[in-house]
């Protein structure tokens, strides 16, 4: 569960999240809205990169304020970025593997969880290719593999679908509908493509320039009239 | 049921022919630097055996700054200033303590490291420029600091200095195992492929695994549990220890030093030969250091200007920046190249 606060970002003049108020508490929640609505801005808040002038975050009932980023990880926040960042020069395996040194609680431990998010987002006979030879599907199944090592409490994609094909997308759809039961996760999901949320996402907010526009059932928010207007409208 | 399903979650290892595995690296480095080493004994005497175990000691200190920059993009105007510091304090070591050889190795190398992480420190925050300044002011200090003090050659009191004749002046002995200008240059080379091995080890494991992650992006570092401040610290005490290990090597080689050979110059020396040999791959700092210890001395033998070998040298910096594999780089893709014909060709 992310409980969001009265929450307010300060950049210079620009406000990317105003007197934000929500909670997640669907296993899978989707956030929406058009580019430069606050989104990022809200998981970087929530992930510790960005101090809020106003308000708080917490997961699972524990205040994540004045956590270092890498200790709201070992708190069981896990992320991925809207710019694709699996390293070149690692392995598939040495990726997830790279977070796995960090958090998992054994070295058998680490063995056993890579090797159940490789297989989990099917690349294990990719393992040992370089990260310079998967192209962009495996690079996002490798970032989202790393954010299953370690008991992930709480799963925040940005926009995990960005420059997929349909068939892709059709196999991630698949993937991300699985991971609360089988990791004990729940996940928050920012993506451009509606069809996508409506799918997966149970819950869904939706920001227009920091300011919360509708909170709800997706169906409904989708549906809602302001929503079409502000956003969908523009798409 | 579940019999089926752990072994489709075991990983499929699948090694390409002539693929340059670890331990085949590891079997490159010793076997490398032992032919090369064994030859250069063989062949050469005094001044020749002399320079090239200096240059062995350029390899360590290579070996700190390209860890530092291939591995985390932070650049090192220090690392010769190390050298000095290690040797210093293996020289005052030797002088109260009289240890074993490898300690007194082992004390120049961490005593560098705490002294480069000390100054260093507060500079690891902070990016690029920021850290090549502090470190350049570094390798300032230490000239200023080590012209008024000289290094200790066995005298009374912490300085360890003698009167103005030198009469009373104790050379560091070498271990007795390595007392000749052989043994000892063979030693040196020992030590050298340790070292090598050591950081090659950090590449290959957790540390290495968390210097990607940084150098790719700090953020994502630190949304995969990498402490980074923490890491960057651990590569640069490894790149110091490198330093003072050679400092301490250097001490041996001539029993006693002289405060006129570390110029915040030869640091920034020491940078652009670690840019030339290439910062990926370990033979790149290990042709670096030969190169740059002996490029100086045979511009001199063609009666070049120094300053026109400055002039040189900023000339391969240039071609350096724009092929950033340097000339190590380039042999390791060739042989790499001719390894996987050679194990293609043993296959079919
Ligand atoms: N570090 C930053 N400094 C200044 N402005 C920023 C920063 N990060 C984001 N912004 C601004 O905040 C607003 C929201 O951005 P962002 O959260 O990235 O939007 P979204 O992810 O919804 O497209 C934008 O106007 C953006 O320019
Ligand atoms: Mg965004």
């Amino acid at each position: 569960m992310i409980k969001i606060e009265s929450l307010t970002v300060q950049f210079g003049g620009v406000r990317p999240l105003d007197a934000l108020e929500g909670e997640f508490t669907a296993p899978i929640c989707g956030l929406i809205g058009p580019n430069g609505a606050g989104k990022t801005t809200l998981l970087n808040v929530l992930s510790g990169f960005v101090t809020p002038v106003k308000g708080s975050v917490a997961l699972n009932d524990i205040a994540l304020r004045g956590l270092s980023p890498t200790r709201r990880v070992a708190a069981g926040l896990r992320r991925t970025f809207q710019q694709e960042l699996v390293v070149d020069e690692l392995t598939a395996r040495e990726n997830i593997q790279a977070i796995a040194d960090h958090i998992s609680a054994s070295r058998q431990d680490a063995r056993d969880e890579i090797a159940r998010a490789l297989g989990f987002v099917e690349l294990t006979g990719r393992a040992d290719v370089l990260g310079r030879q998967l192209n962009l599907y495996e690079r996002r199944m490798i970032e989202i593999a790393k954010t299953l090592i370690g008991r992930p409490k709480a799963i925040l994609l940005d926009e995990p679908g960005a420059g997929l094909n349909e068939s892709e997308t059709d196999r991630l759809r698949r993937l991300l509908m699985q991971i609360p039961e089988r990791f004990g996760a729940q996940l928050v999901l920012i993506d451009h493509d509606a069809d996508l949320i409506a799918s997966v996402c149970i819950e869904t907010m939706v920001l227009d320039f920091g300011k919360l526009l509708a909170f709800g059932p997706t169906r409904s928010v989708l549906d809602d009239p302001v929503v079409r207007r502000a956003y969908l409208g523009t798409m | 049921m579940t019999e089926l399903g752990k072994t489709e979650a075991l990983p499929i290892v699948r090694r390409r022919a002539g693929e340059i595995t670890p331990t085949l690296r590891y079997v490159a480095i010793v076997s490398v630097i032992a032919v090369i080493s064994g030859f250069i004994a063989l062949v050469a005497g005094g001044y020749w055996l002399s320079n090239f175990t200096q240059a062995y000691c350029f390899v360590l200190a290579l070996t700190g700054c390209a860890l530092l920059y291939g591995q985390l993009g932070l650049v090192s105007l220090c690392q010769w200033a190390l050298v000095g510091v290690g040797a210093w304090i293996s020289l005052r070591f030797y002088h109260f303590v009289h240890p074993p050889f490898f300690v007194t190795i082992l004390v120049g190398g961490v005593g560098a490291s705490a002294i480069g992480m000390i100054w260093g420190l507060p500079a690891l925050r902070m990016r690029g420029l920021y850290l090549a300044l502090v470190t350049l002011m570094l390798a300032g200090a230490f000239q200023t600091l080590i012209t008024v003090t000289s290094f200790p050659v066995g005298g009374p009191g912490f300085l360890g200095q003698v009167g103005a004749s030198g009469n009373d002046r104790v050379p560091m002995a070498r271990p007795i195992y390595a007392s000749s200008d052989t043994a000892y240059f063979l030693f040196v080379a020992f030590v050298t492929i340790l070292c090598i091995i050591l950081v090659e080890a950090h590449r290959r494991s957790k540390p290495g695994r968390a210097w990607a992650l940084i150098r790719k992006n700090e953020q994502m570092a630190q949304a995969s549990g990498v402490r980074v401040v923490f890491y960057k610290a651990w590569a640069f005490a490894l790149s110091g220890f490198l330093a003072g290990v050679a400092g301490a090597l250097l001490a041996g080689l001539f029993g006693q030093l002289d405060a006129g050979n570390f110029a915040p110059t030869d640091s920034i020396v020491i940078f652009i030969g670690t840019l030339l040999g290439g910062v990926d791959v370990w033979l790149g700092a290990f042709l670096g250091g030969i190169l740059t210890r002996f490029i100086p001395a045979l511009l001199i033998d063609f009666n070049v200007n120094a300053y026109v070998g400055l002039v040189f040298f900023g000339a391969a910096l240039m071609l350096a920046l724009r092929d950033p594999v340097g000339i190590g780089g380039l042999l390791t893709a060739l042989a790499e190249r001719l390894y996987a014909k050679f194990q293609a060709r043993r296959g079919s």
